[in-house]
């Protein structure tokens, strides 16, 4: 029952004591003390009352909120519809490039196996087989052509988790290592090539295999000496 | 000593383009004799029950063995420690490569990679040719 509706009940109550003319003055005090009590935690129990009621507005309210984020996100639209579609373009430029290199290769083993003994005939064939090479080539446009779709479904879901993050001032967590194969994958595979070329180059990596340095000298400075 | 052409190499790599390849740059060098694993596993596999390799040339990622846990296997196995053993990897972090030369590979190539390169790292190793 809401403060409001108690205060008022003890109020009645107080009123039909009165009304009863009782000729006991300090009854009399007592039931006016009463009522003050009464009108005092009106006030303290309504002003609780509002409080609860704006926290959980406010509580209603950014729920509200986190699920027009979280529509805006399109959850949907990235799990069925983005996310198949990037998979697959990747899919197919991996399946592309196989096939170009698996073409430019037998072509280009072709002609190491070729028999030049009679050269106008040799000249012909080779001819044939760098047209193959060329054609071949052409999977560069096409891979190009899909890896950019890719990198547009990237930023598309890179913009909206970076604007959901921020409005509702998101936290990373504490990565979770429980998945036993990611965990060997990352304490074992590397990280492979680089972006912008090897962190470093084959020069330095011949230095340190010449003997240029010795393993007893291999501290981390060394090494950076080294390598600068 | 002279080098023999006819030495069973053994090439490691997870991408059968690669292989292949590594195995051409090779035949072009004048061996011929290639043989193929696909992870460090079937290759120490393959070194157990082969006919003695002459040279292990090996890629670093693969699964469930890695190149360098083959490395490392190699190096601590009585009757393989010996085996001349080549790395040819995307990764060239340098700490990555200092683990491998600490752990015993003869020499390092990054990819890519061509095939002055590889003959010049496997006269390094096995003398020239």
């Amino acid at each position: 029952m809401p403060a409001t509706d108690v205060a008022a009940k003890i109020r009645g109550a107080l009123d039909d004591i009165k009304a009863a003319d009782l000729d006991d003055p300090r009854l009399m005090e007592v039931l006016s003390l009463a009522e003050n009590l009464v009108d005092s935690m009106k006030l303290f129990f309504g002003s609780l009352d509002n409080s609860i009621h704006s926290e959980f507005l406010h509580i209603g309210q950014y729920i509200a909120r986190t699920r027009d984020e979280i529509a805006a996100l399109r959850p949907n639209d990235i799990r069925e519809s983005r996310l198949p579609t990037a998979g697959a373009e990747l899919e197919a430029v991996v399946n592309d490039t196989e096939t170009a290199t698996e073409t430019i290769m037998t072509l280009a083993e072709d002609i190491m196996a070729l028999e030049p003994d009679n050269l106008e005939n040799y000249k012909a064939q080779v001819d044939e087989k760098m047209m193959g090479m060329i054609e071949a080539c052409s999977f560069q446009d096409i891979t190009g052509q899909r890896v950019s779709k890719v990198v547009s479904t990237l930023t598309h879901i890179e913009e909206r988790v970076a604007r959901f993050s921020s409005v509702m001032g998101v936290l990373d967590a504490e990565e979770d290592d429980s998945d036993e194969k990611e965990q060997w994958r990352q304490e074992n595979l590397l990280n492979g090539p680089q972006i912008d070329g090897p962190a470093t180059g084959q020069n330095a990596i011949d230095a340190l295999f010449d003997g240029d340095i010795s393993d007893e000298e291999l501290g981390q400075d060394a090494i950076d000496n080294m390598f600068d | 000593m002279a080098v023999d052409m006819a030495m069973p190499i053994l090439v490691v790599d997870d991408y059968k383009t690669m292989i292949r390849i590594i195995r051409n740059l090779l035949k072009q060098l004048g061996f011929d004799n290639v043989e193929e694993a696909a992870d460090g596993e079937e290759a120490y596999q393959k070194m157990q029950d082969g006919p003695g390799y002459g040279l292990v040339i090996s890629d670093w990622n693969m699964e469930p063995m890695t190149g360098y846990e083959l490395l490392k296997q190699v190096r601590g196995d009585e009757k393989l420690k010996g085996t001349p053993f080549i790395m040819i990897t995307a990764e060239s972090k340098t700490e990555n490569v200092i683990a491998a030369k600490r752990a015993g590979v003869n020499n390092y190539i990054v990819k890519p990679f061509n095939a002055a390169t590889l003959k010049m790292k496997i006269a390094s190793v096995i003398g020239d040719f």
